[in-house]
């Protein structure tokens, strides 16, 4: 049971209210069915479904996963059913999560994006719009949206015309400037960003002479990527006004404070539910304890206040240093 | 394969007793009550390494009987080295019974295929088998003779057994395949377990004599638990175990990718397209 006496761990992302700051991510958590037989959901923000497409995907050839030091690469290319199929046999299971529940959408062109959402917005199971304009692993256009401010812009125009839904776009760190494509997403109207999805990355077999993936690239997540997603989050914070949900590689309680003091008002877990998927709970469970020790009553007092020559007022004694 | 959906939790279980059978098999026993309950013959859990470091692991149940539950592993990384350094008294962590076990109905008359530490995986259907009245015979290949673990364990339980080494220190000195490749007296269904290149030869094998054959697959996973469709393989669409996703746009293809760790780890060996 989370003891949040006098915190308040609330937070609220465009339209979207949550009482728990914790997102976890795109692809790596299913449905929130997948782990709902032993963690209770209702102790978790929100799930990111999927990303789901305009048409059926096979998905990627295997090897999909590699385990490399610190993290992963994964390359599973946007495997889904499609989104006919998608709302006809799959969103109305979404009704019975006790926690909030965010679609992503895919495409590989700007018809793509706002076709899927249209129709993906329509439904009441779902309640808030992850944009993936940044996924990795799929050949074509890949992360070219991404990558370009300008596509970037368009990307989210088109997908804001359809819904009036929340809308979080979830931004690459592959690119030279993050902030001037968020600052892009945030004139286009996006609600909230995501910060970041995986670096793209490559391992090679030496005894084959083979890449390790099928893919031959993939995007690599976990603590390995964690300094690089809290610098594009404090990069990203100082760029617009919009909140950001910082992700990558967040594994503990110390982890997750990094992100919302670089910026970030809400976090994301993903690979970190590979290890453990307790590790949302406690992350919950102790940053109530970490804002009840210093007399915060709520997380949103500590939120981007990592600044340079910044002395800490809120220092609790039990602090090294 | 059975689809009864499982019961999985997460156990923080006392270890019971550790040992190491051969120099790198590992054997930990723990106090599951709640696991062995539901567990069903060819399951696995997820094992979380007790640094809290690195990605859970997968392993096969070896055991499942009153409270203990056990696992067997080869200490080949980072993870298995840190769960055999877990010792009786130490508390390990695991999310499971997780994946769709053996389908045992019917089968009177079954060769059992183990390659190495996939022996972990056929302990519980052997029992289940033998214990229902079905001959059961158990071909077993590892490098060499003190890696044939605990195969008096399925000869206690009424198993024949046939073995094979790479180095001819016990039976046959060669591949196990190579003694089921051989056999006249034909079983009506194969369970196997181990390497992937001895998983291809037991699917030819089964094809060419026809008989019914059930494979559990190993591969890389990341969550276990059906979430990240990292853990998949080609099969055919109109297998049972299928997801069920229409046509992908990928053109001429009767292939659907299913995951190992939530269809699988068990497949019938001739739904598979690898």
């Amino acid at each position: 049971m989370v003891d949040l006496r006098g915190v308040d761990l609330g937070v609220k992302i465009g339209k979207l209210e949550l009482p728990y700051p914790t997102f976890m991510g795109s692809g790596c958590y299913g449905s929130g069915e997948e782990f709902a037989s032993f963690v209770d959901l209702a102790r978790i923000g929100a799930v990111v479904l999927k990303s789901v497409t305009r048409l059926p995907r096979l998905g990627n050839p295997t090897p999909r996963l590699v385990h490399t030091p610190a993290g992963m690469l994964n390359a599973i290319g946007l495997q889904n059913p499609g989104i006919d199929w998608y709302l006809e046999q799959e969103v109305a299971k979404f009704a019975s999560r006790p926690c909030a529940i965010v679609g992503s959408v895919a495409g590989f062109s700007v018809d793509d994006y706002a076709y899927v959402s249209e129709r993906l917005a329509t439904r009441d199971e779902i309640d808030a719009l992850e944009v993936n304009v940044s996924c990795p692993n799929v050949a074509s256009e890949g992360e070219t949206f991404a990558c370009d401010p300008k596509l970037t812009a368009k990307v989210v125009r088109a997908v804001r015309a359809t819904t009036d839904k929340t809308l979080i776009v979830k931004l690459s760190p592959n690119v030279t400037d993050i902030a001037s494509i968020a600052r892009e997403a945030e004139a286009a109207g996006a609600d909230a960003l995501a910060v970041i999805n995986t670096v793209r990355g490559m391992a090679i077999d030496v005894d084959r002479w083979q890449p390790r993936l099928g893919n031959v690239t993939g995007g690599l997540s976990g603590p390995a990527i964690r300094p690089i997603a809290v610098l594009a989050v404090y990069e990203v914070a100082r760029a617009v006004t919009i909140p950001i949900v910082g992700q990558g590689g967040i594994e503990t309680t110390s982890d997750a404070l990094e992100f919302f003091l670089a910026g970030a008002s809400a976090i994301s877990i993903g690979t970190a539910n590979f290890t453990d998927p307790q590790i949302p709970l406690r992350i919950i469970e102790e940053l109530a304890q970490y804002l009840r020790l210093r007399n915060l009553g709520s997380l949103a007092k500590i939120v981007g206040k990592a600044n340079v020559g910044f002395s800490n007022p809120y220092q609790y004694e039990g602090d090294e240093g | 394969m059975a689809t009864i959906a499982t019961s999985a939790a997460i156990h923080h279980a006392l270890v019971l007793d550790r040992q190491e059978l051969a120099p790198g098999v590992v054997v930990l026993g723990f106090d599951a009550p709640a696991l062995v309950r539901v567990t069903r013959p060819g399951q696995f859990v997820m094992a979380i390494p007790p640094s809290g470091e690195l990605a859970a692991t997968a392993l096969g149940i070896y055991e499942a009987s009153g409270n203990r539950a056990s696992v067997m592993f080869f200490v080949v990384g980072k993870r298995t080295a840190e769960l055999a350094a877990l010792r009786a008294g130490d508390h390990i962590e695991l999310t499971g019974p997780l994946g769709n076990g053996f389908t045992l109905d019917n089968v009177r008359n079954v060769a059992i295929v183990a390659g190495g530490v996939g022996i972990a995986s056929v302990l519980l259907p052997a029992q289940a088998l033998t214990r229902a009245g079905a001959r059961v015979r158990l071909y077993y290949g590892a490098r060499t003779n003190a890696l044939l673990v605990d195969h008096d364990r399925f000869t206690s339980e009424g198993c024949e057994l046939h073995a094979a080494t790479d180095d001819g220190s016990m039976g046959h000195a060669g591949y196990i395949t190579d003694l089921l490749s051989q056999t006249n007296d034909l079983p009506d269904m194969i369970l196997a377990c181990g390497p992937t290149p001895m998983l291809r030869v037991v699917a030819r094998i089964a094809e060419e004599r026809n008989i019914a054959a059930q494979l559990s697959l190993e591969e890389t996973f990341a969550c276990g638990v059906g979430g990240c469709w990292g853990c998949v393989v080609p099969l055919v669409r109109t297998s049972k175990q299928a997801p069920s996703f229409p046509p992908a746009q990928r053109n001429g293809s009767d292939v659907v990718y299913a995951r190992v760790c939530k269809e699988g780890p068990v497949f019938w060996a001739h739904e598979l397209r690898w």
